[in-house]
């Protein structure tokens, strides 16, 4: 046997955050190159590895366990156009969805939207009330909540403002500003009907209050009929307690609407008969029209998909004329599930049917998958979902002409991404 | 979860309901209020989902709350009145409340400006502006063009304003606040238009005219309002729910590629899919330090030019003497021979915040 050097051959690069095209296009001329010498050997197989030559860490350095050190790129990210003057406790971070593998987002990449900072609750002072006009109101605290049964099921939170930059044209080149302000979860909490059924709700009571305890107090207006159906108070997501920033101990989950509807940091829920117009459902949370006339109380987050294999982030730069390659996505509808997704290679005037994969739940993000031959053209790659109540993705046109272009909200028309010659990626729309 | 072929939905869907045979899932129908699904929960499925249908009935934990709990805690205000709270406050203390307490992040007479929300200004017209081009007008969404109701304007500045002090304010300020609000506004009372002078109290709040109250739709009033938000759901058309499946030679009113005009990259961390180690965690040090060093260290290192220097408890008491508020308008407005932001106009409102707090932290 030949006698290897112990020295260590794997340089560790350090970081320099450099622009990450000119990285990945600096990456790909030194793949193409390995492969077009096929008699030179790799000496990350020729030599004994650091990582195998050494003791590693501790098995319990983190007692909490961290993503391994060389993945400190993947996080959410967040921008001061996405702010009140660049200050980040009324903003939003995006989740890095190029990133994201399968449906369920990793607790500390869930998107995060605060009105008045991460409020940090002590769970043994929690109380939570459930009031109004219902005959028996209670107080519950978290040990309370939690002798319910308890039930799990994956559901997405999307921001209703998600992609709302992009309404008057692409902004920003990247998937994680085009669509990060959503995440998928499996979440943990009891049913609300389980809890009301026995206070007597009064059937007058088509209104509730739900309101966080925060410093924003942030509230919102809900039928009750929503509240009866599928709603429920979650404590946990992934198998751990609800993050902070995702409102610990208690939000509301209302599976498909929108996520500011899903009240963090929970404090009461009131039932009456009149509904309350909250500061966010009427300055903000309401779609103007070019009518001049706003939506209010638009709930649902409609049926929606955009591909995140390739984007912006993760281009094709290091693929060859001739290969096989999967083209990858993720769907979503507040109102069912997905029912197919589509695919165009040129900008929706042709589409092909991509295949579903994974789960296939309601009101989840579903993955879709297509395996294309890569021909080194450039590409205006588009996917276009159909839920199980059979809406279709909009074009852009066809949501510019109801909507506008000042609604903010609700943004689910077709994403295109340009493929270029060389393989980089570039957000771009199809519009007159 | 097993696959149903779209092409076979029909005949799958059936088959589910009638399910004779092993069911996978419990069946779907689309009634929900928004126009989508709902699923019901039968032979221990809900959806996909197993689920436990054993009977709860009596399972009841937790305790009613006191009437003073309840008091402590039922305290939203809504359009007809319910809730306000005792107390007034005129237009001209409230001016005087905003200027103090407000007019740092929403500008003077709420006219924005510094990059926090503008709280008036503009005309209803302007909601049916569409930029539909490079340097057309945005619709002014200000609470005098737009917002429905007055009562959501002194509940949420009593629940969440000051920014950083929620919660801080008395009846009297709520109310005046409001007040002064509404008439930079120009919002009408009774058909006129509000003077300094003017009293704003729970007595005369229903008299407050919103321009925009009936600028929303569906109408959730009265007791048909959730019936008439199923009935716009029920249409698709109303939501922009007009996406077409075509597949091939689909026409697209002669969409053309749209690129990227001038890019956002202000994102924080910079883009970067590099897996590689970074070289040294800062994330213990202070968030202004690095922005101290970058903008103001080279007047403010030492006294020499007449700038209190950090680290100097004497210098900075004195500083200090005038208010966080006045010493934080001074750094971002300028003072003496300090300039504007220490010359740096790229800094944020926030970022200045967070130097600020950096230098006098360090200078105890
Ligand atoms: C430190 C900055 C700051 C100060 C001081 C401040 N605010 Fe605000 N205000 C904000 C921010 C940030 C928001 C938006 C919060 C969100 O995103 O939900 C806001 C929102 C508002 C809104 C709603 C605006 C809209 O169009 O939806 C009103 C009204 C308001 N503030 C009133 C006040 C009043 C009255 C005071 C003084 C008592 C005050 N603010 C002091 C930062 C500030
Ligand atoms: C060109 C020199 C210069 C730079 C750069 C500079 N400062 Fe100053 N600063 C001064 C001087 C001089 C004073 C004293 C002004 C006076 O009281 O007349 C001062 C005063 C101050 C004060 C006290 C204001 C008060 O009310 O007394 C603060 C706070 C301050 N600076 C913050 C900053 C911050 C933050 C930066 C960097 C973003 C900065 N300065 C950059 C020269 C500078």
């Amino acid at each position: 046997m030949t006698k290897i050097s112990k020295a260590s051959n794997t340089e560790i690069v350090q970081s320099t955050r450099r622009d990450f095209f000119r990285k990945t296009a600096a990456y790909s001329v030194s793949a193409i190159a390995a492969t077009s010498i096929l008699s030179a050997d790799d000496e990350n197989i020729t030599h004994h590895s650091k990582w195998g030559t050494t003791l590693g860490d501790e098995l319990n350095k983190n007692p909490y366990g961290l993503p391994s050190p060389y993945e400190h790129n993947n996080v959410r990210r967040t921008t001061p156009l996405l702010s009140s003057a660049g200050d980040m406790h009324a903003a939003i971070s995006l989740t890095p969805l190029h990133e994201q593998e399968g449906i369920i987002t990793p607790n500390g990449l869930f998107f995060t939207r605060t009105h008045n900072g991460v409020a940090q609750i002590d769970p043994n002072k929690f109380r939570f009330m459930i009031h109004g006009m219902i005959e028996k109101p209670i107080v519950l605290t978290l040990e309370d909540i939690k002798k319910y049964p308890s039930e799990s099921v994956i559901h997405f939170l999307e921001c209703p403002s998600n992609g709302a930059a992009e309404w008057k044209g692409p902004q920003f080149n990247s998937l994680q500003f085009v669509k990060g302000m959503m995440s998928c979860t499996e979440w943990t909490g009891v049913r609300l009907k389980t809890i009301l059924d026995d206070l007597g709700v009064d059937p007058k009571a088509i209104w509730c209050l739900v309101e966080g305890q925060d410093g924003s107090e942030m509230s919102r207006t809900v039928p009750t009929e929503k509240i009866m159906d599928d709603a429920m108070l979650v404590y946990a997501m992934n198998g751990e307690a609800l993050r902070a920033e995702q409102g610990y101990p208690l939000r509301l989950l209302l599976p498909g609407w929108e996520a500011n509807l899903c009240v963090k940091w929970l404090k009461r829920l009131e039932f009456g008969d009149k509904p309350w117009y909250c500061k966010e459902e009427t300055s903000k949370y309401t779609t103007l029209t070019a009518s001049g006339k706003a939506i209010q109380h638009f709930y649902p987050l409609e049926v929606n998909s955009i591909i995140t294999s390739p984007c912006p982030e993760k281009p094709w730069t290091s693929l060859k004329k001739g290969d096989m390659i999967e083209i990858q996505g993720l769907a979503w509808s507040g109102h069912g599930k997905i029912k197919l997704v589509d695919i165009s290679f040129d900008g929706g005037k042709n589409w092909v049917e991509a295949n579903l994969k994974g789960l296939v739940l309601p009101k989840s993000w579903t993955r879709f998958s297509y395996i294309y031959k890569y021909e080194g053209k450039p590409l205006l790659l588009a996917s276009r979902a159909m839920d199980e109540i059979k809406n279709v993705q909009p074009t852009v046109n066809q949501e510019k002409k109801i909507i506008g272009v000042e609604g903010v909200y609700h943004r689910n028309s077709i994403c295109t991404w340009e493929v270029k010659e060389n393989g980089e990626v570039h957000n771009v729309q199809m519009r007159s | 979860m097993f696959k149903c072929d779209h092409k076979f939905i029909a005949t799958s869907v059936a088959a589910l309901v009638l399910g004779s045979t092993p069911v996978f899932a419990s069946s779907a129908k689309k009634n929900a209020l928004d126009g989508g699904m709902t699923y019901s929960r039968d032979r221990g499925m809900y959806s996909v989902y197993n689920i436990n249908e054993q009977d709860t009935k009596g399972m009841n934990h937790g305790r009613t709350p006191t009437a003073n709990e309840l008091k402590a805690w039922d305290t939203d205000i809504m359009p007809d009145g319910t809730g306000l709270p005792e107390g007034k406050g005129s237009v001209e203390e409230g001016d005087e409340i905003y200027e103090e307490q407000c007019g740092v992040c929403h500008g003077d007479f709420g006219a924005g400006g510094v990059g926090y929300p503008t709280l008036s200004g503009g005309s209803m017209d302007s909601l049916t502006n569409q930029r539909t081009a490079p340097g057309m007008d945005a619709p002014k969404r200000t609470i005098g063009t737009y917002w429905p109701q007055a009562s959501t304007l002194i509940w949420y500045i009593r629940d969440a304003m000051p920014y950083a002090h929620p919660k801080s304010l008395s009846n009297d300020e709520i109310y005046a606040l409001t007040a002064y609000l509404l008439a930079a506004n120009e919002i009408k009372v009774d058909g006129k238009e509000m003077d300094d002078d003017f009293v704003l109290s729970k007595d005369n709040f229903s008299k407050i005219k919103m321009p925009n109250e009936d600028g929303f739709y569906p109408n959730i009033n009265g007791k048909d309002g959730v019936e008439n938000v199923r009935k716009f759901f029920k249409d698709g058309k109303n939501y922009g729910a007009v996406g077409k499946r075509c597949m091939k030679n689909c026409k697209d009113d002669n969409a053309t590629v749209m690129r990227i005009g001038i890019e956002m990259k202000d994102v924080n961390p910079a883009y970067s899919t590099v897996r590689d180690l970074v070289p040294v965690d800062n994330s213990n040090a202070h968030p202004g330090k690095a922005g101290y060093e970058a903008n103001c260290a080279v007047c403010h290192a030492t006294d020499k030019m007449g700038a209190p220097a950090l680290g100097s408890k004497s210098d900075w008491d004195k500083v200090m003497e005038k208010g966080t508020t006045k010493v934080m308008m001074n750094a971002i407005n300028g003072v003496g021979s300090m300039p504007p932001k220490g010359g740096n106009s790229d800094l944020t409102e926030w970022q200045m915040q967070m130097i600020v707090d950096y230098m006098i932290s360090n200078s105890k």
